[in-house]
């Protein structure tokens, strides 16, 4: 095999090749960035000076940062729970189905997923609006009152809204064709031994599909520190906290106020965090 | 209730039916059918709500897209309006702005083809090394690379962006497509697609035969590979088509806009003090934008329902 081991570098040089620049090199950068404060030295454009760790000093005590990561917190406690949950039942359900109306669902549960995130988030920013938003209209013909669907108190749960609506059904289908990979002759054993659906559900569908629900749960982790293209779309809309998404938050750093150095150190300690959360799971399945 | 379990779902064949001396227009559990219809109709029900959620916002393109924008604010936002103005909002959308929105869909067909063509060859070759040779710290790389996955782009893209700015490739196409080739995901699909697609006794033949390594791989495994080079570049296109963080930080000017950025640019305009609202353009532009998209999907539904089972079942 050793003489292989030249067109083996050969046939890897092209994704090498983009992976360490454009990939590996901003990361670099990012951590060489971080280290560096801005400064108004005597009268002049603020510089940029060496500053040792004092980005990420400032990281952990800027509680704007901490109340973004708080939110993110929240939101991965109960959207992504609610989602997989709301998945692994239509999942369920599709498997006992048969028929027309059961391939129409199915196709329109995951039609969310082809839809630019950023298209959606717009859509479903009118359903929101005050001026526009039909749940309103409908709530003002029974007489009742008004609810600002982009309010300080509400949006997060109109973002978490948006994110189930596009993504439960691509975890439904990775589910629905793990379902399928279970041999049929374990339902047949079951049901000769006595078993009701809900055993089979439990005993036999659940544990088959813990190992894929796994990997959907950490996508959806990793999705949820992500969260950003659904908060900017519904900025001009409404009222939005700066820190509403780390990642927001991180890109108004840089693009709004080019303090690039401290936006690098946001990112990097953003990064260590959701490896700190997901890299126990990713070696359980690596392991596999 | 009858302890045969196969007779409900399985009718027996004529030449069964006759061996057991059974009628075969009796149905086998006549009793059962009953109650399992009660638990039909919840399911349904389930199913039809959810159903009708998903549709939202399709619905609300569907009628705004009829209307004019007055309407879209005087009407009611779930149902249709006389008079339509389907037509005009049409031909308002590829007019509007000196037609910029047909730019915008050109754009990001060419975003999305270089990139979903591009990352997949990419990702082929390299699948390839992965999957059929061995080299030091293979295992190591090959998780290093797919670990990356967790990076949160925003900690990827500003960095990415001042480094663009150095070597001058911000607001010009290539700092979107070029950083787009990385694809992780589509390297670890590829080498799981090579592991079951090229069997290795086949190489051996075919280097017995004096084929050059670059032949086998090109002659005799692509061909094979088929299904795995659509479903990656599948996703790939979806990937770029959809892409929207990449090309907001790094592009300027308005005429190098995806669809994506575009629509939302209108949508500032729309919803801003003193702007020309263009809701009706829109929502008709959501729909064009996301034609493309429903089409390959339905047009190459295996494929992309294979790249997803062998996403979650082979991790």
């Amino acid at each position: 095999m050793r003489r292989y081991r030249k067109t083996a570098f050969l046939f890897l040089t092209p994704f090498l090749a983009v992976f360490i620049a454009f990939y590996l090199a901003p990361v670099g950068y990012a951590l060489y960035l971080s280290l560096f404060i801005r400064k108004r030295i005597g009268v002049g454009p603020p510089k940029e000076v060496f500053g040792g760790l004092a980005n990420y000093i400032r990281a952990v005590q800027d509680t704007d940062f901490l109340n973004g990561l708080k939110n993110m917190f929240v939101f991965g406690v109960v959207q992504v729970p609610v989602m997989l949950g709301l998945a692994i039942l239509l999942a369920l359900l599709l498997q006992q189905s048969r028929g027309f109306f059961m391939k129409i669902c199915r196709t329109a549960f995951f039609m969310p997923y082809g839809i630019p995130t950023a298209i959606g988030a717009l859509v479903w920013g009118y359903l929101y609006s005050a001026n526009l938003s039909p749940f309103n209209q409908i709530l003002q013909a029974f007489h009742q009152g008004k609810i600002d669907f982009l309010s300080p108190a509400v949006v997060l749960f109109s973002i978490a809204n948006i994110v189930t609506w596009t993504w439960t059904g691509y975890n439904m289908i990775t589910l629905f064709a793990a379902l399928q990979n279970i041999p049929s002759d374990l339902y047949e054993a079951a049901r000769v031994d006595g078993a009701k659906t809900w055993d089979i559900v439990r005993r036999i569908q659940i544990p088959l599909l813990l190992p894929t629900l796994q990997i959907l749960f950490i996508f959806s982790v990793i999705g949820t520190s992500q969260l950003f293209t659904e908060a900017f779309v519904l900025r001009p809309l409404g009222y939005l906290a700066d820190n509403i998404t780390p990642n927001l938050y991180l890109y108004l750093t840089a693009a709004r106020d080019a303090n690039y150095g401290y936006a690098g150190a946001l990112a990097i300690l953003l990064a260590l965090l959701i490896f700190a959360i997901s890299g126990p799971f990713l070696r359980r399945i690596a392991s596999r | 209730m009858s302890s045969e379990p196969t007779s409900v779902t399985t009718p027996l064949t004529s030449a069964e039916a006759r061996l057991r001396g059974v009628s075969q227009e009796v149905p086998p559990v006549a009793a059962g059918k009953r109650r399992v219809s009660a638990a039909t109709v919840g399911r349904q029900i389930v199913l039809a709500v959810f159903l009708i959620y998903c549709l939202l916002p399709a619905t609300w393109i569907v009628t705004a897209m009829t209307k004019d924008n007055g309407q879209i604010f005087s009407t009611f936002g779930l149902w249709f309006a006389y008079p339509f103005h389907f037509l005009e909002n049409l031909s308002g959308l590829v007019t509007y702005q000196d037609g910029i929105f047909v730019r915008w869909f050109g754009n990001s067909l060419l975003y999305a083809a270089s990139i979903s063509i591009g990352s997949t060859m990419i990702s082929a070759l390299g699948g390839y090394a992965f999957s059929k040779y061995d080299f030091p710290a293979k295992q190591f790389l090959f998780n290093f690379i797919l670990g990356t996955i967790m990076v949160p782009s925003t900690a990827l893209v500003l960095p990415l962006f001042l480094m663009l700015n150095k070597i001058g490739l911000v607001n010009n196409m290539l700092g979107v497509i070029l950083p787009s080739l990385v694809n992780p995901f589509g390297l670890y699909l590829m080498k799981v697609f090579w592991d079951s697609s090229l069997p290795n006794e086949l190489i051996e033949a075919s280097r017995l035969e004096g084929a050059s390594e670059l032949k086998i791989f090109w002659r005799i495994g692509m061909p094979l590979m088929q299904t795995g080079l659509v479903t990656v570049a599948l996703l790939a296109f979806v990937g770029a088509w959809n892409n929207f963080f990449l090309p907001l930080i790094v592009l300027s000017e308005q005429k190098l806009y995806p669809l994506t950025l575009g629509l939302n640019v209108w949508n500032s305009v729309s919803s801003g003090a003193g702007g020309k609202p263009v809701f009706n353009l829109i929502a008709i532009g959501s729909l064009v934008s996301v034609l493309p998209l429903l089409i390959a999907f339905v047009a190459l539904g295996k494929y992309w329902r294979g790249g997803l089972t062998a996403g979650a079942t082979k991790g």
